[in-house]
């Protein structure tokens, strides 16, 4: 009887739950370049509070993410080569990256479809578009592609998206304000330059609006400027920082949410005809439950509860709440915030975050990153700082997610000021690396230190009919009982560039039942029965007649 | 003197003739009181001007000397009229305050507040009258009482204002500890807990102190409320609900509550009592930027699109940037906005 009582107990107990341990191992890998961002101590201007975006990329298509990260002025962003076995080479001379500015935003997409992951990146000061030429080099393309911009401005975020979906990689990018280092006062010249009793930098309340841009593809590798045809100069009332596209309502035409600071956040819904309505009010994802406007930062996308509608987080400032905006359907939100457990982090200013199955059992998890925007509010010793901690939730598969940070090991626990964060599987085994930039700082390349005890896929995209980067197209895993949705998506997060491949945890699903494409063309493809635990390249079928 | 004076001193000045008085004034004016109170007593010689006595008395009061100028000035503020009334008036009432009279300066400020309800030197009076009058029981609350409850809650309170949460929330519980029974404190403490720290446990404890508040007055529900609030990050919303809908028993039209349970309801899709809910807040506060969110939430999810692009209409009037308010802003500043097109 007491023999049968334990075995009974055992059977009863609750399964110890896999806690994803992470370690910083950018040491290691060769990223050990810091890049500066502005002060560490005071920061003058608002433009060194914003900066910078990374990306994890494959430029060279030898299966293996490369890292880029960006910097602010005092030294070049840079590109590292994966050269294995955890191991990165900075590569940005023989590469061609070499420039040196107030670099903002980076998202990737092969805009020529040539077959080779092209680059760009945003500045205050002109963008540049890096055409990757047969991944051997990457050339300065911004002014025969028709990028250049006839003022100074301040880009920020960008995503290449094909609007029209006509085959070709179409790109927005994102406008903060309107800043010149001579025109902005200076910390303390007037209300808008203090935060908690100290002298700071001023904004953006107090600095003009700008508004964001759209640049049409043609078919000859320039863009066109249609951002006031298309509807999307519209908006000039918000703080623009960062863009995250997707189909949000499901009819097949992409979507693109601009999470604001200080301002609502904008919704540009897709018209189908070449231009977009902007319906973030009435879709719920302008403001929080009360009806405030949020100091929005970053914004990252997923189907957290398998409802195959794609949700969105976004990062807010400190004494705010984040935002989880659970889309109930067709592209209509609600503020999930509290019922979801996100609540109770009100200290941090939030940047960059990924939503990501750290464990593979099936649901995306979440991480993001921190760090205020004030350096001085060190100086208040209160628990605000300008280097924090990171944050790590969970999903309890129902809706909630469970703040994990604590325990999630020295990765997640060591402070920074920390702004774009991309996830990839740099090493191709299952479990996603996360690349973060850290102000003044190397970066982090957070990687578990166990396995996680799923199975999992990474799904590759190519198009054909489609943009080359199949950025756009939706997938559907089943698998294991469950059905999960994705979206392949240029830019994201706080302005970075997670793996433009697809990362689906299985769980202990020894087969992938089906997977389900929806690519940009309109094409519909089904495939069953795939192995688990490979990196599953499907390729779109070409148009037939 | 205020400029105001001056500028009403011009005024007398051009209605008067070449005499002791104008000399008079032109020395108040001046700010030459020895001067000015020379002339002003030769020209109320033989009977004089009623202005001559007035502005006698305000050179009186500028000079400090209130008992000598108060009959005077009372006068001219019974009767006199236009300006020389609101003059009079106005160092009638720094007397009385000067002299901690100030049910007195109440008085009169009360009368020139009716008289002139948006007038600067008028509101100046008052916010001054209140000021030494808060100052004045304060420091005899800290002389009269030092040991009691109500010299830490004050403490409290004040260290509040400061931003000073932490210190605060120790007052607070100095003043449990001396007054246990005492309303409020608890409530105090819970919310000085809330603002001192962003660290989860500090939820715990607040609500700690919120049920101790409603276990000493089970009819407050603004404690009520705030338990609620906590629920709710804890993600107890059944609970908070009941406790929501305590506080609306106990006050119908307390919107904060009303808007907070209508949310509630949103999540559980019931939608008509959402309504229901919010419409009752949004015709309590018209301008409750969460009540008409929340209400078009409510439409939306209902299907009542019509109501939710009015409600929509609604907030984006209330979210209107003030005409102008960058420009004007970067104008007061000095400040070239930037080139752009």
């Amino acid at each position: 009887m007491k023999t049968l009582a334990v075995v009974l107990g055992l059977a009863l107990a609750p399964q110890a739950q896999y806690v994803p341990e992470f370690k910083d191992v950018a040491a290691e890998a060769g990223l050990t370049h810091v890049f500066p961002n502005g002060g560490m101590e005071t920061k003058e201007f608002i433009i060194e509070t914003t900066g910078s975006g990374v990306a994890l990329i494959d430029y060279d298509n030898d299966g293996l993410l490369d890292a880029f990260v960006i910097s602010g002025d005092g030294a070049p962003s840079r590109l590292y080569h994966n050269q294995g076995r955890g191991r990165f080479r900075d590569v940005s001379a023989v590469m061609g990256i070499t420039r040196v500015g107030w670099g903002q935003g980076a998202c990737a997409g092969d805009y020529d479809n040539d077959g080779h992951t092209d680059l760009f990146v945003t500045y205050w000061g002109q963008n540049t578009l890096y055409r990757n030429e047969g991944g051997k080099r990457f050339r300065d393309v911004t002014k025969e592609a028709g990028l250049l911009q006839d003022r100074v401005r301040y880009n920020s975020g960008c995503a290449f998206l094909d609007y029209d979906r006509d085959g070709r990689l179409d790109l927005f990018v994102v406008n903060y304000l309107k800043f010149g280092f001579d025109e902005t006062p200076k910390p303390g010249a007037n209300p808008y330059c203090w935060y908690l009793g100290l002298p700071v930098n001023c904004g953006p309340r107090g600095l003009p609006f700008d508004r964001n841009i759209l640049y049409h593809a043609n078919s000859d590798g320039t863009f066109t400027d249609v951002s006031q045809r298309s509807g999307i100069a519209g908006p000039d009332q918000n703080y623009c920082l960062s863009a995250l596209t997707g189909d949000f309502d499901g009819d097949g035409w992409p979507d693109i949410f601009v999470s604001c600071d200080q301002t609502p956040s904008l919704l540009y819904m897709n018209q189908r005809d070449g231009t977009f309505a902007e319906e973030a009010l009435f879709r719920g994802t302008a403001y929080d439950e009360n009806g405030k406007a949020m100091s929005g930062m970053g914004a990252s996308a997923a189907d957290y509860e398998h409802s195959g509608w794609l949700s969105i987080f976004r990062t807010n400032f400190s004494d705010e709440r984040e935002t989880l905006y659970r889309n109930r359907g067709k592209g209509q939100f609600d503020d999930a915030t509290l019922r979801a457990g996100m609540a109770h982090n009100t200290r941090f200013v939030g940047w960059g975050s990924a939503f990501v199955d750290f464990d593979n059992d099936g649901w995306k998890d979440l991480l993001l990153v921190n760090g205020h925007v004030f350096p001085e509010v060190e100086r208040k010793k209160t628990d605000i700082r300008f280097k924090d901690r990171r944050i790590l939730y969970r999903n309890q598969r129902n809706g909630k997610f469970e703040d994990i940070s604590e325990k999630a090991g020295p990765g997640v626990l060591d402070r920074h000021s920390s702004r774009g964060v991309a996830a990839g599987d740099i090493d191709n085994d299952g479990a996603v690396e996360i690349l973060v930039n850290n102000q003044g700082e190397r970066p982090s390349l957070l990687k578990q230190t166990g396995t996680p005890p799923g199975n999992w896929a990474l799904v590759q995209l190519i198009g054909t009919s489609s943009n080359r980067s199949a950025i756009g197209a939706r997938v559907r895993v089943t698998a294991g009982g469950m059905t999960q949705t994705d979206e392949v998506r240029s830019g994201g997060g706080y302005n970075s560039q997670n793996d433009l491949r697809l990362h689906f945890g299985l769980g202990e699903a020894k087969r992938v039942e089906k997977i389900e494409i929806r690519w940009p063309s309109g094409r519909q493809e089904e495939k069953s029965d795939l192995a688990v635990n490979e990196i599953l390249v499907l390729k779109e079928p070409a148009a037939t007649k | 003197m205020t400029p105001a004076i001056n500028l009403v001193l011009f005024a007398a000045l051009a209605a008067a003739g070449s005499d002791p008085l104008v000399r008079g004034l032109e020395s108040f004016r001046n700010g030459d009181y020895p001067a000015a109170e020379r002339e002003l007593r030769e020209a109320l010689k033989g009977g004089g001007d009623e202005r001559a006595a007035a502005f006698l008395a305000l050179t009186q009061a500028a000079t400090g000397r209130c008992e000598q100028a108060g009959g005077a000035l009372a006068k001219a503020f019974q009767g006199a009229g236009g300006e020389v009334e609101r003059l009079a008036g106005l160092a009638l009432a720094q007397c009385h305050i000067a002299s901690n009279r100030f049910e007195d300066a109440g008085a009169v400020v009360a009368k020139l507040k009716s008289k002139h309800p948006s007038d600067p030197d008028v509101l100046y009076q008052e916010a001054r009258l209140h000021m030494r009058a808060w100052n004045d029981t304060i420091h005899r609350l800290y002389q009269k009482a030092p040991a009691s409850f109500r010299v830490n809650q004050i403490s409290g309170e004040i260290l509040e204002t400061q931003g000073q949460f932490a210190e605060a929330a120790a007052e607070y519980r100095k003043a449990i500890e001396k007054s246990p029974r005492a309303l409020s404190l608890h409530f105090r403490l819970g919310r000085a807990l809330l603002m001192s720290s962003h660290a989860p446990q500090t939820l715990e404890a607040a609500l700690k102190e919120f049920e101790a508040e409603v276990a000493l007055n089970p009819l407050d529900s603004v404690a009520h409320f705030q338990v609620a609030q906590v629920l709710l990050v804890q993600q107890k919303p059944r609970d908070a609900a009941a406790r929501l809908e305590r506080a609306i028993e106990l006050n119908a039209d307390f919107p904060e509550a009303l808007i907070a349970l209508g949310k509630l309801r949103l999540e559980e899709a019931k939608n008509d009592e959402a309504i229901g809910l919010l419409q009752r807040a949004a015709k309590l506060q018209p301008r409750s930027e969460a009540a008409h969110y929340n209400l078009m939430m409510a439409y939306r999810n209902a299907g009542r699109l019509d109501e939710a692009r009015r409600e929509k209409a609604e907030i984006d009037k209330l979210q209107r940037v003030p005409e102008g308010e960058f420009s004007e802003f970067l104008k007061k500043l000095g400040e070239k906005p930037p080139a752009q097109r």
